[in-house]
């Protein structure tokens, strides 16, 4: 019993690196751009086709591979906030318009979802994991690539949230997040502001996704279940904060691995919507959210 | 409305009746049938969503617990296809009514997201509940209508006019709901200024409750008609990219104006399987396309295009 518990605790916190890398990002454009990212998942596909492009087709080390994901997704993101983003904005004007994103980035995913299959095909690619090998901990074993995951993740949040709280342009990103206006009149450039942290967080998914490859393998559709389940962890966490996120993504990912010990595995999936509508309908701002609701 | 404007409805049905008899071909009655029962779901997305103002990500759920709920009920009880269907809209109904009193409480990206997230619910459970849904492989050798014909054309054609009649009756009670009715006002009312249209009396709980159990009754007896007309329901149909074909559809004809979804719904259904042709893949791409830049260039969608020039 204590044994399984204490298995299922490590395969949770795994996990939990993986949520972790992929929901602050989105909770942090939509921390900034007021903006929820539909379309998360399938920079997260992306960044696994890179992968999958850098080591199979051009027989690049597994490291180049995760280079390439972390920076093609970054560019593309850049691509994200003048393009589509903006001429909304502009249309728009000053009302508030938040489910038109949602619907915006709804038809990005759609789309960048099919470009996929038309490019790549539907087929489920393999790619070759960045390490091998496999840590016996006695009580279970976890695979070095599993734990490259949480290692990344932890060393990309790390120089996030450092970044956030020292660097000016980090300081800079918080200034917007928390008044756009103010940040404007203090010679912010917003438009430049909002195309970086939106580049930034889909890059972290990228970065999730080329980890992630050698594990889920590679297909068009592999991101979305997690943007789904991403949205329960951000709401969790509070929308728009990303430590808190952090937190939450362990919260969830945690609860799923226990929960194989009480129901069967097939449900798991069902925890984190569930949370999702329970945090919605009791406290809507989430654990750590803003107390102001938006 | 101007003149031009009315003269569209009145040619797509004109359009509707005569085309069993001008194109009897099984093919494009099939792609018509299918056409149509896209149309009530786009539609009654836009009941929601844009008469409301209560932006919806779940509809796939709605659509197939009512092609559930159908399917099962004939398969399972023998229960026959016209109860079968009220009782997939019924289903649909409630269930779409319970999601509305959370969802009073909400607004914008939580009311969209609660409702993706009880899409995901629902597609969770089609797949896992194995003695009921049949699992990944769906539910299919059920019976359909009884008293078709049974050649395959005179099938066909048959089966076009008993989903057109009921879309177009499902339609025309929607219409007839938010344009002749104080309900309509008080959804246009909701979605312009909430605050405001309770400080002018209106029970803005009531009819937001109303709007949510009625557009996914009818997202319900489309997903109905989808399990007789198909015959076969797999969890699928309560994925997200059902969601997303219906918003593109309406956001392609034009939101809050009920034609305009049907419209939209009708062409790019089209549009979604001709380009087949070209290539299976390309129909959701072209969707996604469609749905970026009418969200961005064209907000009031083919509608506005047809008002404004």
């Amino acid at each position: 019993m204590l044994e399984s518990l204490l298995e299922f605790l490590i395969q949770g916190v795994v996990l939990g690196g993986l949520y972790a890398l992929f929901a602050v990002g989105l909770s942090l454009i939509f921390g900034v751009l007021d903006v929820i990212n539909v379309a998360h998942g399938e920079f997260f596909a992306i960044g696994g086709y890179l992968a999958f492009a850098a080591v199979v087709l051009l027989h690049l080390p597994g490291a180049m591979g995760i280079l390439g994901a972390a920076v093609g997704t970054f560019l593309l993101g850049l691509c994200v906030y003048p393009l589509l983003i903006a001429p909304l904005k502009r249309r728009l004007g000053g009302r508030p318009q938040g489910p038109l994103y949602l619907v915006l980035t709804l038809g990005l995913s759609t789309f960048l979802q099919s470009s996929l299959l038309a490019i790549a095909g539907g087929d489920y690619l393999r790619v070759p994991p960045q390490v091998s090998g496999i840590l016996d901990l006695g009580v279970t074993a976890v695979s070095f690539q599993r734990l490259l995951v949480l290692g990344v993740a932890a060393l990309l949040l790390t120089a996030l949230f450092a970044f956030l709280r020292f660097h000016p342009e980090g300081l800079a990103v918080r200034a917007v997040s928390q008044n756009p206006d103010a940040a404007q009149a203090m010679g912010i450039n917003l438009p430049r502001v909002f195309a970086f942290t939106l580049a930034l967080g889909v890059a972290l998914a990228g970065v999730g996704g080329a980890l992630m490859a050698p594990l889920f393998n590679v297909y068009p559709a592999v991101g979305f279940p997690l943007t789904i389940k991403a949205f329960a962890i951000t709401i969790l966490g509070g929308m728009g904060n990303p430590a808190g996120a952090l937190v939450a993504s362990f919260v969830i990912s945690i609860a799923e691995s226990l929960s194989v010990m009480v129901i069967p595995s097939q449900w798991q999936n069902l925890i984190a919507f569930a949370v999702m509508i329970v945090m919605l309908l009791i406290r809507p701002r989430g654990l750590f959210g803003r107390a102001v609701s938006r | 409305m101007t003149r031009r404007a009315r003269a569209l409805p009145l040619a797509i049905a004109a359009g509707a009746v005569l085309l069993p008899v001008l194109l009897p071909h099984p093919f494009v009655l099939t792609i018509a049938t299918q056409a149509a029962i896209w149309a009530l779901l786009a539609a009654s997305w836009d009941l929601l969503s844009g008469y409301t103002g209560q932006i919806s990500f779940g509809h796939a759920g709605f659509f197939a617990l009512g092609a559930y709920a159908a399917a099962a009920a004939t398969k399972h009880a023998d229960v026959s296809p016209w109860l079968g269907l009220l009782v997939g809209a019924t289903i649909a109904a409630v269930v779409g009514l319970l999601t509305g009193f959370p969802a009073l409480r909400l607004r914008g990206h939580y009311l969209a997201l609660v409702t993706l997230g009880l899409a995901e619910i629902i597609r969770l459970v089609a797949q896992n509940w194995m003695a009921l849904t049949g699992g990944p492989f769906g539910i299919h050798d059920f019976r359909s209508f009884p008293g078709l014909p049974a050649a395959a054309l005179a099938y066909r054609q048959a089966m076009y006019g008993v989903v057109v009649a009921i879309v177009a009756a499902s339609i025309a009670v929607m219409y007839l709901l938010c344009e002749r009715t104080d309900a309509g006002k008080a959804f246009r009312a909701i979605r312009e200024d909430e605050v405001l249209a309770q400080t002018l009396g209106i029970n803005t709980t009531r009819y937001k409750l109303l709007a949510f159990a009625v557009s996914s009754g009818f997202a319900g007896l489309a997903g109905g008609l989808y399990a007789y007309y198909v015959q076969l329901v797999s969890p699928s149909v309560a994925s997200a990219a059902t969601t997303s074909l219906v918003i593109g559809m309406a956001v392609f004809g034009g939101l809050g104006t009920l034609w305009g979804p049907v419209l939209g719904a009708l062409l790019l259904y089209g549009l979604y399987e001709g380009l087949r042709f070209v290539g299976v893949v390309y129909n959701l791409v072209a969707v996604g396309l469609v749905i970026m830049v009418f969200v961005i260039y064209f907000p009031r969608g083919l509608a506005g295009i047809g008002r404004s020039a």
